[in-house]
């Protein structure tokens, strides 16, 4: 299963790197900064943090509903990449071993159920589960 | 006494006798024709002319790149396709980089505009100036592919000086960050 999502990019679930990168610096780095790093009182930091919520309970469900995600104005399958890509490009340290890209299918049904003013709450709750490990 | 009736009497006499009525209307109006004629203080002689953009007192500037073509001082320069506000090469600064005394945003709102030099589209952060007032010079409102407020990150009428010490906007520059892929 692994073996046939990876690609060209050896990155699993990352059709095409450039595209992702692309579409990361349109979208998101303009708030997020290049390094992903965040900034202070707007989007909040990614960098050596995006894949730790995966190994929370709700963690990737939030991952493809937080505004900026959900909202973008990318096709499924780009922003299933973008994802896949961010989380390998920012915080590759914390991908779990048994990470299944996301895919085109799951964002479509994550995206339908945004996160809006509730976004910083949840963030906050699912940094508690984690931030202790 | 009677001494200086005489003197004082013949000093009117004397100058009643020798010069006009209006002579000093004259010598006076002839001083103020006369300075107009020659500048008294330096001109800004700039002030005339005005760049290809054509806002008074900015010079034509150029990037020296034969791959950067046109004027920076001009909306119609091709990095500014999506621009809303005062251009930093009228401010004091240039296309990249901010006045002295302002601090550069490092939230920006981010585009592709098209490089007529090679025909290739090229990813431009339209990072603000913030910390003085407003510059007021150069204003331009070009808003290809901008987006209604619902969009925040493809919106140029927000205030984009966020994550700087200062929220007050100073004027606008047009940074590249790459080449964007064809589609």
């Amino acid at each position: 299963m692994t073996l046939c999502l990876m690609t060209a990019s050896g990155l699993p679930g990352v059709e095409n790197p450039a595209r992702a990168q692309l579409n990361w610096i349109l979208n998101c780095q303009g708030c997020h900064q290049a390094d992903a790093s965040g900034s202070a009182g707007g989007a909040p930091n990614m960098a050596g943090v995006m894949a730790r919520f995966l190994r929370v309970e709700g963690g990737r469900e939030y991952l493809g509903r937080v505004p900026g995600v959900a909202h973008a104005p990318l096709s499924d399958d780009a922003l299933a990449e973008l994802l896949n890509w961010s989380l390998y490009t920012f915080d590759r340290d914390h991908v779990p071993e048994n990470f299944n890209p996301y895919t085109a299918d799951e964002v479509r049904r994550l995206r339908a159920a945004p996160l809006i003013s509730e976004a910083a709450s949840k963030r906050e709750e699912l940094v508690e589960l984690f931030v202790h490990e | 006494m009677a001494f200086f009736d005489r003197l004082t009497e013949r000093a009117t006499r004397r100058l009643a006798q020798t010069t006009s009525r209006r002579s000093l209307l004259t010598a006076l109006g002839s001083a103020l024709v006369g300075a107009g004629a020659v500048p008294l203080l330096p001109v800004a002689r700039a002030s005339g002319t005005g760049g290809s953009g054509g806002y008074p007192g900015v010079a034509p500037q150029t990037t020296g790149n034969v791959q950067d073509p046109g004027d920076p001082t001009s909306c119609d320069y091709w990095r500014y396709c999506a621009i809303d506000g005062f251009l930093c090469s009228c401010c004091g600064g240039s296309q990249n980089a901010c006045p002295p005394g302002t601090e550069m945003s490092p939230i920006t709102w981010i585009g592709t505009c098209q490089n007529p030099a090679d025909g290739r589209s090229y990813i431009i952060s339209y990072n603000d100036c913030c910390g003085k007032t407003s510059c007021s010079r150069c204003l331009c409102n070009r808003n290809e592919a901008d987006r209604p407020m619902v969009r925040p990150q493809a919106n140029n009428d927000t205030n984009w000086c966020l994550g700087t010490e200062s929220t007050v906007y100073t004027c606008s520059t047009a940074v590249i960050l790459g080449v964007a892929l064809e589609d």
